[in-house]
């Protein structure tokens, strides 16, 4: 069997020598394997193909008004060759300057969005445009958006390329909606405030509610709008035991029955028995201007802390009630 | 003693014709007048700085002039009303409230002074349970100190007025009516174990009768929001004790009510020696907390600032004066102008830092 042997043999030495090769140019290790490639190496530099020169970077090529989206149509990690821009990123060493773009692997670790510039989302826009229906003409601005559809549903959709389609995080459903745009009154926006707690943002007056108890989109959605429903509902009733409110529970300072009011009138009361005044009605007394102003100038003080306004009107009036120009 | 400079007022005779134009300028006080009316209640650093100087001088100021300016008018069969100094750091309460108090004892008031409230309710050593009050705290060493300092910025009010119930010590001890108020300070002394007891005693009866117009007295306590705060004193089986819990504090929070006429309540709300109140808290309500606004309303805030740039000058002035600016730059423009820029012409910022020059 040589002619078919000696073909294989033939292939086992050029193997051999490839493999001697790329051993001796990677790493001579042992003696043995120095003392053969020089025979090797003079036969495999002569066949083998010379090695190239590294090529200018695609940058120097690349025009001023170029497609950049078809230089980066996905996200892609950086690539310096293909960035035609001088960034440098990285903490400097004492007198020097952040490292350059060429092997840089900050650059690298970072995520970039070079597949989403302005351009390139225009064009998406442009493709999905065929896909879309119109923007009804009648809801032009933001009030009337919100005036007829107070509540809006944030949901996400997630694709990946895998074995599977389903994306566990595709279930979660956020409710959002003003409660400016619902009909609470004094009492029920303060029930439902407390019941809600920590999903109320008082200073854009937007509840937020945030379900993934259930597996399905849908059911989110209906267990969401269920929420609010109930949320609506249970605010309106009053039970028997919010009568039992204390002054630790309210959420903002209330001046009737107050201590304040007490200490004033009780002040009020011993000045005028000093002075032998014998109007001494409490109706008479809250009402009068100096009071008025004092009450103002307490819940100010109490509701929005201390600042100079506050303080200020609270002496003035407390020195004009008391008499002390 | 001569007059020091053009910027000086020295008037030991007037107190009581402050004006608005003497701002910035300070006024001198005796050092035996000093032994008298402040035994206790000057800031630590400004009793170094009489001793170094040899001499006291408090500077006249809005805030002081303003609250002199109420105490004039006040209208003595009224209830008291409480004047409460507030400022930041090191502005000038505790100096401010002095001046009052000096006015005050100028003037013939009889003085309750309180320095430091927060001393009371923290690092007490021996806390014993109380005699009168199974549930409250005594704190022996406080009082008697207090009634020590008290006896000697009173002396003369002490023999003059008379206690109006019995009060018994113990077995053998009693106070009978009618007897004068210094009895009852000399038992406190004598007998620590007692001396919280007489300090509400004495709180009581000054209550009672300064109501009867007999003398006029001026409630000045340092720190007032102690009163209301938390303490770090511990019983024996370390649960926290409230600030009620203590005898002390309980009646001084009676004192400055406002239930009773014939004098003035002047208090101030500090951080300094403060516990558990964040550091750049200096307003009335973050000090004071919802109990202690609810039981001083209403009262007449008084802020305390930084000096202005006239008082500044005039300070600069007094150091330079004395001789304490060493450095040969101090009294050109460009050092007073990095003092300025140093001190953001804040009093207690600039007196530490003139201490190193």
């Amino acid at each position: 069997m040589a002619a078919p042997s000696l073909p294989a043999w033939l292939a086992l030495q050029t193997r051999a020598r490839t493999l001697r090769a790329f051993s001796a140019a990677v790493s001579p290790v042992t003696g043995a394997q120095r003392l053969s490639p020089p025979t090797t190496e003079r036969t495999s530099k002569h066949e083998r193909a010379p090695r190239r020169k590294a090529l200018p970077p695609r940058t120097e090529k690349m025009s001023v008004d170029q497609d950049w989206p078809s230089v980066y149509p996905v996200a892609a990690p950086f690539k310096p060759s293909a960035v035609p821009l001088p960034v440098r990123m990285g903490y400097p060493v004492k007198r020097g300057v952040p490292m350059a773009k060429e092997g840089n692997l900050e650059l690298l670790k970072i995520p970039n969005f070079l597949h989403l510039t302005p351009v390139a989302i225009k064009k998406h826009c442009e493709a999905l445009k065929d896909f879309c229906t119109e923007w009804p003409a009648a809801l032009d601005s933001d009030e009337k958006c919100e005036k007829h559809f107070p509540i809006e549903i944030d949901t996400a959709d997630y694709i990946s390329s895998g074995p599977s389609i389903r994306n566990p995080k595709a279930r979660v459903v956020t409710l959002r909606v003003k409660l400016s745009s619902l009909n609470l009154d004094d009492h029920a926006k303060k029930k439902l405030i407390k019941l809600v707690g920590d999903r109320y943002c008082k200073s854009t007056d937007v509840l937020t509610i945030k379900t993934d108890r259930c597996p399905l989109k849908r059911q989110n959605y209906d267990y969401a709008m269920y929420l609010l429903t109930v949320l609506y509902h249970e605010s309106w009733k009053t039970e028997e035991w919010e009568k039992k409110k204390t002054e630790a529970d309210m959420e903002e300072y209330v001046w009737k029955d107050s201590a304040s009011e007490k200490n004033i009138l009780e002040t009020l009361f011993q000045i005028k028995a000093a002075e032998k005044n014998t109007e001494l009605s409490k109706e008479e007394l809250l009402s009068t201007k100096e009071v008025e102003d004092y009450k103002n100038s307490v819940v100010s003080l109490k509701n929005e802390g201390d600042n100079e306004n506050t303080i200020s009107q609270y002496k003035e009036s407390v020195k004009r009630l008391l008499h002390l120009m | 003693i001569m007059l020091k400079g053009m910027t000086r007022l020295v008037s030991r005779v007037h107190k009581a014709k402050h004006g608005e134009q003497h701002v910035g300028q300070h006024y001198n006080i005796s050092i035996q007048e000093l032994k008298t009316v402040f035994p206790h209640g000057l800031p630590p650093r400004f009793v170094m700085q009489v001793k170094t100087f040899n001499e006291a001088c408090l500077m006249v100021r809005k805030p002081a002039l303003e609250l002199l300016h109420y105490l004039k008018n006040t209208n003595f069969a009224h209830p008291a009303v409480r004047y409460v100094l507030y400022g930041e750091k090191g502005t000038g309460k505790t100096l401010s409230l002095c001046h009052i108090i000096h006015f005050c004892a100028k003037q013939d008031w009889l003085i309750l002074h309180i320095p430091d409230a927060h001393l009371w309710v923290k690092n007490c050593r021996d806390l014993l349970q109380s005699t009168y009050n199974k549930q409250r705290f005594d704190q022996p060493l406080e009082a008697s100190i207090w009634l020590k300092n008290f006896k000697t910025a009173n002396e003369r009010f002490l023999s003059q007025i008379k206690v109006q119930d019995k009060y018994v010590w113990n077995k053998r001890e009693s106070t009978e009516k009618g007897s004068p108020l210094a009895e009852v300070v000399e038992q406190g002394i004598m007998r620590v174990r007692n001396a919280t007891d007489a300090v509400g005693i004495v709180l009581k009866e000054l209550k009672r009768q300064s109501s009867l117009g007999v003398f006029r007295l001026l409630v000045a306590v340092d720190g007032v929001n102690a009163l209301w705060g938390r303490t770090t004193l511990k019983r024996e089986d370390k649960s926290p004790i409230t600030p009620e819990e203590l005898a002390l504090i309980y009646n001084l929070r009676k004192m400055v009510k406002n239930d009773w006429q014939g004098g003035a309540i002047v208090l101030t709300v500090s951080q300094t020696g403060s516990l558990f109140k964040p550091r750049k808290a200096y307003l009335p309500q973050e000090l004071l907390g919802k109990e202690g606004f609810d039981t001083l309303d209403p009262f007449i805030p008084i802020l305390v600032s930084n000096y202005n740039p006239k008082e500044f000058e005039g300070c600069i002035q007094y150091y330079l004066e004395n001789n304490w600016l060493q450095h040969e730059k101090a009294h050109t423009e460009e050092g007073k102008k990095e003092l300025l820029f140093l001190s953001n012409r804040n009093p207690g910022l600039l007196e530490r830092l003139c201490a190193y020059l």
